[in-house]
């Protein structure tokens, strides 16, 4: 590089990149520092950090399959609840009024316990095989039958809320959108689809923050039927040397509150980014 | 004219057919042929009877502007017409098609009649323009090019082709109602049913709409307005029906109605609203 200096500048900067890639796996503090500095319970914390960032990846991994499996079936609820008539409203109702009426662990339990879940697991698993046959080695977890377990109790008790975000929310929308997108000629369907939903989905922004802080932290009631997630195996540490307990739970905890921070502060730049101009959000 | 009699409706549709009849023949009587006819139409909300007969016919290039109090069924009765309220019974034609008839689809009916709002109704979360391409896209399947070219000329047309990026809350009202009405005339309907366009605004507001309107009255627009604005009444509207109760009580050109009106009852209304 000397011999270049023309380069030189360029050079710095590939170095210092290339120097910033592997500091998971060599880190700058070693246990000793951190033992030294924090004291020996900080040092185990931080001995296990693969370990509890493991179960951070499923901990967000629940979540996100929660939410998902909540919207894919709370947003046609909500439509069904705001438009629907007879008996598909009425069962959605109830099945809402259901699931909200009941603890999560005891739906966790349910979903756990009770229901043959290969039904649904073994349908998944193959399709995640096909995947690894496609793409090779993907680095994706086996599902387990605690993680669809966890999935299905949170994503529908995640459903039953968010389809009386979406209800209310489609709700609001003033009844003039429907008859002007009827005016031109649209069918209710493409009216909703076109007009509706758009103003309804904007609204519901602050709702669903909500309820992803809420369905974010009740993952760590998968700790109960013995899913691996991020509280699950701070459990598992403490009891390993059980004066960390103070230690562990307080990394624990950051993690989850650097989660729902940054999430809530990333989709309240989605609010912002798709609010209507003109109009307050 | 529409006087209510049971035997009425059933003598007009034989004389129209006599008249179609006719006009399958010749062009020229097909020009007669009014192009909105409007038949013994009945309508009631509950116990309440909203419309109790009204027949009215609008012929080409007519600008037929409805008056009468509140709760007289003016706004109904335009609602009828692009069926956004079903009847109870009657008919409604525009020109061959039955707009009532059980197989007519409402949704190709509704291009043909365009309708401005009293709340305007804006599609909040689209710019002006994309307020007009929507339906030309979506439903006549127009592309995006194509949609825009349209739209940016019916901007143009009410005169805010300067304002097609914003959104309706950057619009002042009457601003807004020119974007509705050019909504509207994007789908290049035959006939415009106007809902009170005018109630939601402040005078001043008015003006630019009522000019957009007289506008379209003076390219050749067939129009039923529902208007309490006299001026554009007298000025613009080629005949005036009051309506009260749910019936038509007199129709007839704008001086006859204003000045010499043969039924007491709309002495009575132009009377009040002088007052005003």
């Amino acid at each position: 590089m000397e011999f270049v200096p023309a380069l030189a500048e360029t050079a710095v900067t590939a170095s210092t990149a290339s120097d910033a890639v592997p500091l998971f796996t060599e880190p700058i503090l070693s246990e000793e520092t951190v033992a030294e500095y924090l004291g020996e319970d900080w040092a185990f914390v931080y001995r296990n950090r693969e370990y509890l960032l493991w179960g951070t990846v499923v901990t967000i991994a629940l979540t996100i399959t929660s939410l998902l499996l909540g919207f894919l079936a709370g947003f046609p609820a909500g439509v069904i609840e705001a438009y629907g008539g007879g008996y598909s409203r009425a069962f959605v109702r109830k099945f809402g009024v259901l699931l909200r009426g009941t603890p999560i662990l005891v739906i966790m339990i349910y979903t756990f316990y009770v229901l043959p879940i290969g039904i649904v697991l073994d349908p998944v698993q193959s399709a995640l095989a096909g995947l690894d046959a496609v793409l090779g080695p993907i680095p994706v977890p086996d599902v387990g039958e605690a993680f669809m377990a966890a999935t299905l109790a949170l994503g529908f008790r995640s459903a039953a809320y968010q389809s009386q975000i979406f209800r209310g929310a489609l709700q609001n929308v003033d009844e003039g959108q429907m008859e002007a997108a009827r005016s031109i000629g649209m069918n209710r369907l493409e009216a909703i689809r076109h007009v509706i939903a758009p103003q309804a989905l904007r609204r519901s922004v602050p709702g669903f923050q909500n309820e992803f802080t809420i369905v974010l932290k009740d993952t760590s009631i998968a700790f109960a039927i013995g899913l691996g997630e991020l509280l699950k195996r701070s459990n598992d540490l403490f009891f390993q040397q059980t004066t960390a307990i103070l230690e562990v739970i307080i990394f624990a905890s950051l993690i989850y509150f650097v989660l729902t921070f940054s999430t809530n502060r990333t989709l309240d730049y989605v609010s912002n980014r798709f609010a209507i101009p003109g109009e307050s959000s | 004219m529409s006087e209510r009699n049971p035997d009425d409706a059933g003598g007009r549709i034989e004389s129209k057919r006599e008249r179609e009849s006719v006009a399958g023949t010749a062009d020229a009587e097909r020009e007669t042929e009014p192009l909105l006819r409007i038949e013994d139409l009945w309508k009631s909300y509950g116990n309440e009877e909203v419309l109790r007969g009204v027949s009215l016919e609008v012929d080409r290039g007519d600008v037929e502007v409805l008056v009468g109090p509140s709760g007289s069924g003016k706004s109904t009765l335009l609602r009828c017409l692009n069926r956004l309220t079903e009847v109870d019974s009657g008919h409604v034609y525009l020109g061959e098609t039955e707009v009532t008839g059980p197989d007519t689809d409402p949704n190709a009916i509704r291009q043909q009649i365009g309708m401005v709002f009293q709340d305007i109704n804006l599609f909040t979360h689209l710019t002006a323009r994309q307020n007009i391409t929507l339906g030309l896209r979506k439903v006549r399947g127009q592309s995006k090019a194509e949609a825009r070219r349209r739209a940016d000329s019916e901007l143009d047309r009410v005169g805010l082709l300067a304002q097609a990026g914003s959104y309706p809350a950057q619009l002042s009202g009457g601003q807004k109602q020119r974007v509705g009405i050019a909504r509207a005339l994007a789908m290049d309907p035959e006939v415009m049913l106007f809902d009170e366009p005018t109630s939601a605004l402040d005078p001043e507001l008015s003006n630019e709409v009522l000019e957009v309107m007289s506008q379209l009255v003076a390219e050749g627009m067939t129009m039923v307005v529902v208007t309490h604005e006299m001026r554009f009444a007298r000025g613009g509207a080629t005949g005036i029906t009051f309506l009260d109760e749910g019936k038509v009580i007199e129709h007839g050109p704008p001086d006859q109605i204003f000045d010499d009106p043969e039924r007491e009852r709309t002495a009575r209304f132009f009377q009040s609203i002088r007052h005003e």
